[in-house]
């Protein structure tokens, strides 16, 4: 480096080193010297040395770098990591809704609606039973729906919750089907108590 | 330095003026815009009339999203992922990268098709692809941090532009030319340059 280029750098270097202390509202130390004891005065000439001793300014480039490593840190490699971004081919269009979702994913949007409902459920639970353990089996009912035909000893113990709306269509009722239930064999099944 | 002068100047020109009296507008007056123009100036090109035997112009929107709070560096990689694709398929795509900068360019490039369409005379909004897409430096503001043993280090506050220009019409082939080949000539080639080798020291 230039003489008198390295010359101001220190300069730049011992004044921000001066104001940073006058920044951070600390009193400048050649107060807190003139102080203390003769024997200290002597040490009123300090050099960046003393902060800076271990080098700090010798972290320099020393050689330029080639075109080569700057395209591997700017764009990576094939092999390794490929820091360009790929089009993803794993993007699905919902039959439903029509909106976007990965493979092998729930669509976003549909699953939203799904929580809606959940939440109505859950208030109208809460509103009615209180937030006690839920111990028994909840049924839940919309407009326009009857309980199915069961004898009486089925419903003891069930709670059942009415809700003031229609059937959404994707809450089929076999949804709450139980998998422990052994799949029955009858033909009698009312068409609207399927799905 | 011209910041800070700047700056005080106009706190002089302030305290010179009424107390009731609104300076905003006389100040701005006289300060240039940060938000970039030459870019947005594009659109307001008026272009001749086209002769009959010259191929039809297709229409364009040049629209840009300033001072977003991200590094132009990491908005760089999503400005290039978005090149030549339809307008359709590039906002699929950003749906779901996972970066900060996707959203912005999301947004941009929404406005900018409605822009198209409603400004621009741009027939169908789906007919679109984006020719240009580039990000830019904006201001940077900086802070101190402490590092060990009484050392400071700068943080930068990083602001970008990101600019995008949206062409009718169908977009190329291959924008990148990743593989200027079709696959049966790239076999062809891949055979050719296996049967050239030579096992050294045989017959």
């Amino acid at each position: 480096m230039i003489p008198g280029v390295r010359r101001n750098v220190i300069d730049l270097l011992k004044n921000i080193e001066r104001n940073i202390f006058n920044f951070f509202s600390h009193p400048p130390r050649e107060i807190a010297y003139a102080c203390v004891n003769e024997k200290q005065i002597q040490h009123q000439k300090f050099s960046i040395k003393d902060i800076v001793g271990d080098g700090f300014l010798l972290a320099v480039p020393k050689f330029r770098r080639t075109v080569e490593k700057r395209w591997k840190r700017k764009f990576g490699s094939p092999e390794y990591q490929w820091k360009m971004l790929v089009p993803r081919t794993n993007i699905k269009v919902c039959h439903e809704c029509g909106h976007y979702h990965e493979r092998g994913r729930l669509c976003g949007n549909c699953y939203k609606k799904v929580e809606a409902e959940t939440k109505e459920i859950q208030d109208k639970i809460v509103e009615k039973l209180a937030n006690k353990p839920i111990e028994n089996e909840v049924i839940v009912l919309y407009d326009g729906e009857n309980l199915p035909d069961q004898p009486k000893e089925f419903w003891q113990g069930k709670r059942i919750i009415e809700m003031k709306k229609e059937r959404p269509q994707f809450f089929s009722k076999n949804l709450l089907q139980k998998t422990t239930q052994q799949p029955s064999e009858s033909t009698d099944v009312k068409p609207t108590d399927l799905a | 330095m011209n910041q800070l002068l700047k700056n005080i100047a106009f706190k002089n020109v302030c305290a010179i003026a009424v107390n009731n009296l609104h300076t905003t507008v006389p100040v701005s007056a006289w300060t240039k815009s940060e938000i970039p123009q030459s870019f947005i100036r594009n659109n307001k090109k008026i272009y001749p009339p086209q002769e009959p035997f010259e191929e039809p112009r297709p229409a364009f929107v040049c629209h840009q999203k300033t001072n977003i709070k991200y590094s132009p560096e990491k908005l760089w990689y999503i400005a290039c992922f978005v090149r030549g694709m339809t307008v359709d398929e590039a906002i699929k795509q950003l749906s779901f990268v996972n970066k900060k900068g996707a959203g912005f360019v999301k947004d941009t490039i929404l406005e900018a098709q409605e822009l198209a369409v409603s400004q621009h005379n741009v027939e169908f909004r789906s007919n679109l692809w984006v020719a240009e897409s580039f990000s830019g430096k904006g201001t940077v503001m900086k802070g101190i941090r402490r590092h060990a043993r009484g050392r400071l280090g700068e943080v930068r506050y990083q602001y970008s532009h990101y600019f995008v220009r949206l062409e009718e019409g169908k977009p190329p082939a291959d924008y990148y030319k990743r593989n200027l080949l079709q696959p049966h000539q790239q076999l062809d080639k891949w055979l050719e340059q296996m049967r050239k080798r030579k096992i050294i020291n045989s017959f």
